[in-house]
């Protein structure tokens, strides 16, 4: 018996704490690092030799344009270091046998003909290998060794041998110059594929995807023509670490490109090409986004996108589409491209196309992308099939909407591209889900095979000289290309107690640890600076290394020679070279006054509140209640439900009014969740791990409840529509409102002949520059549902663009099979409305004719935005969280922190975030619950150690700094010294404090510091950067 | 505001040859005057008219005019078209229309596409919204070629060229175009075409076989109504009309390669022109009396008429028609006859000369309609023969079911639609000549007609181009078994 969320009777015997995640891409990655922290044991399966699936390919992301390399390098470095999970590289499943909770998983591993313990990854196997082939992992545009790592930041670090390429393997032992080589002897020719029974509570499908084979289709003239190319090759060739250093050539020529056609769909929503008939959902947003990449670094270039619908659907992504039209001077053309065919033989590409206005246009262009979709692989497909789950027709994991993690297996979970296209940010959440879903489901075996990691014994550094490691980032070319790394490095040897300085391509990439921790012990740092970027993203990284090499880990500053320097100044390298000295220079005089400092460890109020009770919320506050927390359920009206309420189905046609019943009875039923009706909370103290709120009641009562996390789960609202005549004439009806009279056949809709849709009422305009993401699809159902009561009913959608992402596609494909008729109207203006005898008529020009149209409408239905909620801004005080420009909360990272804010202990999910289907409010709420329960699972949690502390000797109480504080972490105290005088001093709550320093700004006497930012260290750092021995330039 | 423009200019911006512009200029189609060094001056209006006549951007436009929104709803004084008033008959399946995403693949694919303001986008979105009477009276659907070039392209295989047939189809006998109602009417009259009497037909064929027969073919007789052959042959009118000696390609072939065949004396025509009007007991009609023809001579086996169309036509009318005497009757395309001859080495070519670059066109009806229609296009076919026959050879881009339509499809070379059937021809003109090609191969009596006698000509092109048959009869050399 599954209940919600998917918990199970286990009568049977105790779960296994263990899980399997297969795929070690970001989805794998997210679960598999959620499961380790919060108490299990997990098996990270993946296909090739090093997991980080397909974004260490990407230069850059969408809609942040973050390197991508840079976000998720940490990401990779804290799974290949994690005590709790084992990588299993080119692994495969062979087959799953057991029940939920204890299954039984037949791995292979193929063998890697590298020893990896004794492999030290200094690459002079792949130096002399005299085997050059094709590197996958450039999209084939360059090569690589038959012995090689998959790229440089991989984790594992390892080389690896690829057999069908390497001489040695493949003809009889030909060649071998590798091992006779290799300084570990780390070769084994004779490595043999190894076969591994491994028992597991549960499974976590992460497979992720494919991209689209052009060359299938013969028109894109894809490996027919070098300068047509894909997607995944172009990002390659921006990367600054790709095969030509980020600078664009035409493949065929090598001379400058001047003129790039985007082509959209390329192996997507084509029905009759490749079966695809499905969107892919993120081409649309990656083609922006490299065109966007391409033209800021080259603006001279014209750059072209042909698409059918732009699809920008996500938080941001409309208003960086709008950016790219009017500010970057990208064109975007209406217009599917059939083919690409030559001109002459020098490598000019002729577009042939017909313009919005129904004219014949022919573009040469010099490089043409091909925008390809994602599909599931055959070999996932299956292996999917040998499980046993069920699939779509397109080929993803079938799963229900209220269940957007559950494959069909009980026991076995799925997350990423594996359950449909999706970005980054949706595959991220979809691995905290199902990290959240799998705790349910073995909650009972939480740390049962966990291992707690043991750091080795810190040394004490207070008396000793400082030995201060120098550590210099390329960041790929992110800094190399602008900064002198070379002169730096020189200089930076030449200051005081700098005894070791190092070069790295990234710093942050797995093989630096281990560098890093080596240099430690072996030159005896004791101090370290990192010039990199910026320690917002991966102070905690590095801090782990020094930790794991046995010094405090603040013994460490970094100098952010990227953010604050290379990408400022990537127009004069001079002065960024000697920006980046100054910078060093002042890092290398502020560490060496750096202290040991220690965090301070509180013990955390195992429950959370949750604020909101709609399907988020209540899906995150049973999710945690199973996980065995106690759950704070705070709702503003006397119903559970929310926005749900009005809902009668999702897209998949899965009866929503009975889910929410069965899911509120649950949650109204569990012991460990107590729901506070017409309450909303009005005040807040405390921190991570220790809240205390206090909520009032409808009658104004007030009640004050503890917990250690929050999970703001406040949903949004409805636009009521000031347009299209809405409340003047009663024919013309929201989308809700014309749901309720669909649904009890009221007359004007039993009678009714012919309705227009009208889409992004509120949405998408000047006002609110966002898409509503749901409504298209909502109106398409509708039509659906209206057209096949009664087939001779006339229905028209008026849209802009139709956003019916992923599978849904296939809705708007049943649509216009049974005969609704979609005008575009964003091509000439919104359509109008006047009375018409008993009707509307609706008067709007066809985007095909461009003709006018006139429909008698029976009634008009007006798809009408959702706003972010009025209460957002008031609990955004409260909490001290951001929000966005439209009023929605602002997580912490848009691509890897998607529930998170930057204030710890506080989560976001559903309508609160961003408008969203119902499934991924579902799917982010089970991944706020993870993110909870990942803090909850712990008995105690550090603090961060940077906080105030008071100098007694110097504080005379004058209380200066209690009127400051933003936290009112400040109290005054008397007491009386040995000879009974009563002396005044401030008090600092260690907990409270953030370290903001503001009381350290406003003490005149210089009686609180805030560690590791004292008055002494930031003025030798000021000194350092003052100081006038530097001549300029130098 | 005048304009002043060299014919080289126009010529390169419209795709078409300099004669192409001259022709429009002398024909007051582009009026013009001429100036000074060889340069002309036009009037902007008159450009863009043209620009609109042939669906293209203008490229020249003035400054004033360049304020102008492109799309406006007020500049062009066009009447509301009412919608749901009536319903549409013309599609009745979801395949044809419904289905359309409007993303413009097939206009943009379609070389006519913006002609009279219409492209095979506009002709599905006006069925779809049922405009049937103005889908009716427009000359589109009868310019278009039926080429299946917009149908390959559609990524949710929109059914646009039997929309087309479609709307041919209900168009009003008497106002189908004059050339394609007479050629109908005198066929079903007179059993061909061009109404060529009995006895003039069996006399030419006569005196064509005693010439053969003197000539290269010792003992040569046309075989006439031969009962009992086991290969009916039929005729493209236009040939013993026009290019009499044509018809001995063939012949050779057949005598090379020892074949039993005949020629029946009436209803011999291969031509179908039921197909391109939309007409199906025509089509049914024709299809008939080839049958008939076939019981009267006892025939076994039916060599399908040689032109593209005419094949697509006949081979659909007895699938469709007459299934039963496919089950007794082996039916043959001009490519099947051919390889069997060469597989069962009944006949030898020896390559014609290893200078000239030689290329194929792909036709349309053969290609890719016959794909999609029958499953089998005959792509790989068609290069097997010619490869035999010559030594250098390059293909067309694109080729095979992406190829361009010669741009005479469809009836184009008959009906009265010559400028559009010029125009669409000038990416065929050009596709040739970016290939270096100076001999281009058919298998179609239509492409080969539009090849030969208007593309040449328009577009200068310096080649030659010749039927897949008569490349193969000049490569004829003696069997072994011929060998003396």
């Amino acid at each position: 018996m599954i209940g919600h969320n998917g918990s199970v009777d286990m009568t049977a015997s105790e779960p296994v704490g263990a899980v399997m995640v297969i795929g070690g891409g970001i989805s794998g990655m997210r679960a598999a690092l959620d499961l380790a922290d919060s108490g299990y044991y997990v098996y990270l399966v993946e296909k090739t030799g090093a997991i980080g699936g397909a974004m260490p390919q990407y230069n850059k992301v969408f809609p942040t344009n973050d390197c991508s390399m840079c976000i998720i390098a940490p990401k990779l470095v804290e799974c290949g270091r994690h005590a709790n999970i084992r990588i299993l590289t080119l692994g495969s499943v062979l087959d799953i046998a057991g029940r939920p909770g204890d299954f039984v998983v037949r791995v292979r591993q193929k063998p890697r003909y590298v020893d990896t313990e004794k492999c030290i990854a200094c690459g002079q196997c792949s130096a002399h290998c005299p085997q050059s082939v094709d590197d996958p992992f450039s999209g084939h545009i360059a090569g690589r060794k038959a012995i090689y790592i998959k790229y440089p930041q991989a984790v594992p670090f390892k080389y690896q041998i690829d057999a069908e390429a390497c001489l040695y393997l493949s003809q009889e032992g030909k060649c071998g110059v590798c091992a006779e080589i290799c300084p570990p002897e780390a070769i084994r020719f004779d490595d043999r594929a190894l076969e591994e029974e491994i028992r597991v509570g549960a499974v976590v499908m992460a497979l992720g995807f494919q991209t689209f084979n052009p060359a299938v289709i013969k028109a894109w003239g894809y490996g027919v023509y070098p300068n047509v190319i894909t997607s995944l090759q172009f990002e390659r060739y921006l990367a600054p670490d790709g095969p030509t250093s980020g600078v664009l050539h035409r493949p065929s020529d090598g001379k400058p490109v001047r003129r790039i056609a985007f082509l959209q769909c390329i192996g997507s929503r084509d029905k009759h090409h490749c079966g695809n008939e499905y969107c892919s959902s993120v081409c649309c947003m990656y083609a922006i986004k490299e065109a966007v990449m391409v033209k800021e670094a080259n603006p001279e270039l014209e750059v072209t996108i042909f698409y059918t619908d732009i699809r920008t659907h996500g938080k941001e992504f409309d208003r960086y589409f709008e950016r790219a039209r009017s500010e970057t001077g990208i064109r975007f053309v209406r217009s599917r491209i059939h083919g690409v065919e030559p001109r002459g033989t020098r490598g000019d590409l002729r577009l042939h196309y017909i313009s919005v206005q129904g004219r014949q246009v022919e573009e040469i262009v010099d490089l043409v992308v091909l925008s390809v979709g994602l599909e599931t692989a055959d070999d996932m497909v299956s292996l999917a099939d040998r499980i046993g789950i069920q699939m779509t027709p397109d080929r993803f994991a079938a799963i229900s909407a209220f269940m957007p993690v559950h494959t069909s297996r009980e026991g076995i979970f799925t997350c990423g591209a594996f359950n449909g296209p999706r970005d980054i940010p949706q595959s991220v959440i979809g691995g905290s889900a199902a990290a959240a879903s799998v705790a349910v489901l073995l909650s009972g075996a939480r740390h049962s095979l966990t291992r707690t990691a043991s750091f080795p014994l810190e040394q004490d550094v207070r008396l000793r000289e400082p030995r201060i490691g120098v550590f210099i980032c390329h960041c790929g070319t992110n800094i190399a290309g602008v900064v002198d790394i070379e002169e730096v490095a020189a200089y930076a040897a030449t200051l005081a107690n700098v005894v070791s300085v190092e070069r790295n391509l990234f710093t942050c990439a797995q093989d630096t640890q281990d560098i890093m921790g080596q240099q430690i012990r072996d030159r005896e740092l004791n101090r370290i600076v990192v010039a990199a970027c910026t320690p917002r993203t991966h102070e905690p990284l590095f801090r782990a290394t020094l930790r794991s090499a046995g010094i405090n880990e603040y013994l460490l500053e970094m100098a952010n020679i990227r953010n604050q320097n290379a990408w400022v100044h990537g127009f004069d390298q001079q002065t960024a070279t000697a920006k980046a000295k100054d910078l060093i220079r002042m890092a290398v005089a502020k560490v060496s006054g750096l202290r040991a400092l220690h965090p301070l460890r509180i013990p955390i109020t195992p429950s959370a509140l949750v604020i909101g009770g709609g399907v988020a919320g209540m899906t995150a506050a049973l999710n945690l209640a199973l996980q065995g927390f106690d759950v704070h359920l705070v709702e503003k009206t006397g119903q559970l439900g929310g926005n749900a309420l009005h809902l009668f189905q999702t897209w998949s046609g899965e009866h929503v009014p009975r889910y929410l019943d069965g899911l509120r009875s649950e949650v109204v039923n569990h012991p460990r969740i107590a729901v506070f009706y017409h309450s909303t909370v009005v005040e807040v103290a405390g921190h991570v791990g220790n809240f205390t709120t206090t909520l009032r009641g409808d009658s104004g009562r007030r009640k004050t409840v503890r917990h250690g996390v929050v999970l703001i789960t406040t949903g949004a609202k409805r636009y009521i529509p000031e347009e299209f005549e809405y409340g003047k004439i009663p024919k013309v009806v929201a989308s809700i409102e014309f749901d309720k009279l669909h649904m009890h056949n009221e007359a004007r809709v039993a009678r009714g002949t012919s309705f227009v849709f009208i889409q992004c009422v509120g949405s998408r305009n000047q006002e609110r520059p966002y898409c509503s993401k749901s409504c298209c699809t909502h109106s398409i159902q509708s039509a659906i549902k209206l057209k096949k009561e009664a087939p001779s009913r006339r229905i028209y959608i008026l849209y802009r663009e139709i956003r019916t992402y992923g599978q849904r596609e296939r809705l708007y494909n049943k649509a216009r099979e049974l005969g609704i008729v979609f005008i575009n109207y964003e091509l000439h203006g919104p359509p109008k409305l006047s009375r018409e005898r008993d009707g509307v008529l609706v008067e709007v020009w066809d985007h095909v004719l461009h003709r006018p149209l006139q429909i008698q409408a029976d009634v008009v239905i007006l798809a009408s935005a959702t706003l972010a909620s009025p209460d957002a801004s008031d609990l955004a005080n409260l909490f001290k969280l951001p929000l966005n420009a439209d009023g929605f909360f602002q997580e912490a990272h848009a691509k890897l922190r998607p529930v998170e804010f930057h204030v710890d202990g506080v989560f976001v999910a559903g309508l609160a975030h961003y408008p969203k289907p119902l499934e991924e409010s579902i799917s982010q709420a089970l991944a706020a619950a993870g993110k909870a329960g990942c803090l909850l699972a712990r008995k105690e949690i550090a603090l961060e150690a940077y906080v105030a502390q008071v100098d007694p000797g110097r504080c005379d109480g004058c209380g200066l700094c209690i009127e400051v504080c933003p936290y009112r972490a400040i109290t005054l105290v008397e007491y009386e010294d040995e000879k009974g005088v009563v002396l005044k001093s401030v008090v600092i709550d260690q907990v409270l404090c953030k370290g903001c320093g503001i009381c350290q700004g406003t003490c005149p006497k210089q009686g609180v510091d805030v560690a590791g930012f004292t008055c002494a260290q930031i003025e030798a750092q000021v000194d350092a950067a003052l100081d006038d021995t530097v001549a300029e330039g130098t | 505001m005048i304009y002043e423009v060299k014919v080289n200019e126009l010529a390169e911006e419209f795709g078409v040859h300099r004669n192409t512009i001259r022709n429009w200029i002398n024909s007051g189609l582009l009026p013009a005057q001429e100036g000074p060094g060889r340069r002309y001056l036009i009037h902007w209006e008159d450009y863009k008219q043209l620009c609109e006549k042939y669906g293209r951007e203008p490229r020249l436009i003035p400054e004033s005019a360049a304020e102008e929104p492109v799309v406006s709803r007020t500049a062009v004084p066009v009447p509301a078209v009412r919608l749901g008033a009536t319903a549409g008959l013309l599609a009745t399946l979801p395949s044809q229309i419904d289905i359309c995403q409007t993303c413009g693949s097939c206009a943009g694919a379609c070389p006519i596409a913006g002609v009279d303001a219409l492209d095979p986008r506009k002709i599905v979105r006006m069925a779809f919204l049922g405009m049937d009477e103005e889908l009716l009276a427009s000359d589109w659907p009868w310019k278009c070629t039926l080429c299946g070039k917009c149908e390959i392209v559609c990524p949710m295989h929109v059914e646009i060229v039997q929309l087309m047939h479609r709307i041919r189809a209900r168009r009003d006998r008497a106002t189908v175009p004059l050339p394609l109602q007479k050629g109908i009417s005198t066929c079903l009259q007179t059993g061909n075409n061009l109404g060529i009497p009995r006895e003039d037909f069996v006399a030419l064929l006569q005196q064509l076989g005693k010439d053969l027969a003197r000539s290269v073919c010792p003992g040569f007789v046309t075989p006439i109504d031969k009962t009992g052959a086991r290969l009916l042959v039929t005729v493209n009118s236009k040939e013993p009309f026009a290019e009499p000696d044509n018809l001995t390609w063939w012949w050779r072939i057949f005598h090379a390669a020892g074949e039993s065949w005949t020629i029946s004396s009436e209803n011999w025509e291969g031509v179908n022109w039921g197909l391109h009007a939309g007409d199906d007991s025509v089509m049914q009609t024709l299809a008939r009396r080839m049958v008939d023809n076939v019981e009267r001579l006892n025939c076994t086996a039916l060599l399908l008429p040689e032109c593209g169309h005419a094949y697509y036509a006949t081979r659909y009318a007895l699938e469709r028609w007459f299934p039963a005497i496919l089950q007794r009757l082996k039916i043959y395309s001009v490519f099947d006859l051919l390889l069997e001859y060469f597989n069962q080495g009944r006949i030898r070519v020896r390559p014609v000369s290893d200078k000239t670059v030689v290329t194929l066109h792909d036709s349309c009806n053969y290609g890719r309609k016959s794909l999609k229609t029958f499953g089998h296009g005959f792509f790989a076919e068609a290069r097997t023969l010619v490869h035999s026959c010559c030594t250098k050879y390059v293909e067309l881009v694109p080729d095979r079911e992406e190829n361009y339509c010669c741009g005479a499809g469809g009836g184009g070379w008959t009906s009265p639609f010559t400028a559009e059937r010029v125009y669409h021809g000038r990416i065929k003109a050009r596709q040739i000549r970016e290939s270096g090609a100076r001999l281009v191969v058919t298998s179609c009596q239509t492409c080969r007609d539009q090849l030969a006698q208007s593309l040449c000509r328009e577009f200068n092109l310096n080649i030659t181009v010749c039927y897949l048959w008569e490349l193969v009869a000049d490569c004829l050399v003696p069997t072994e078994q011929e060998q003396p």
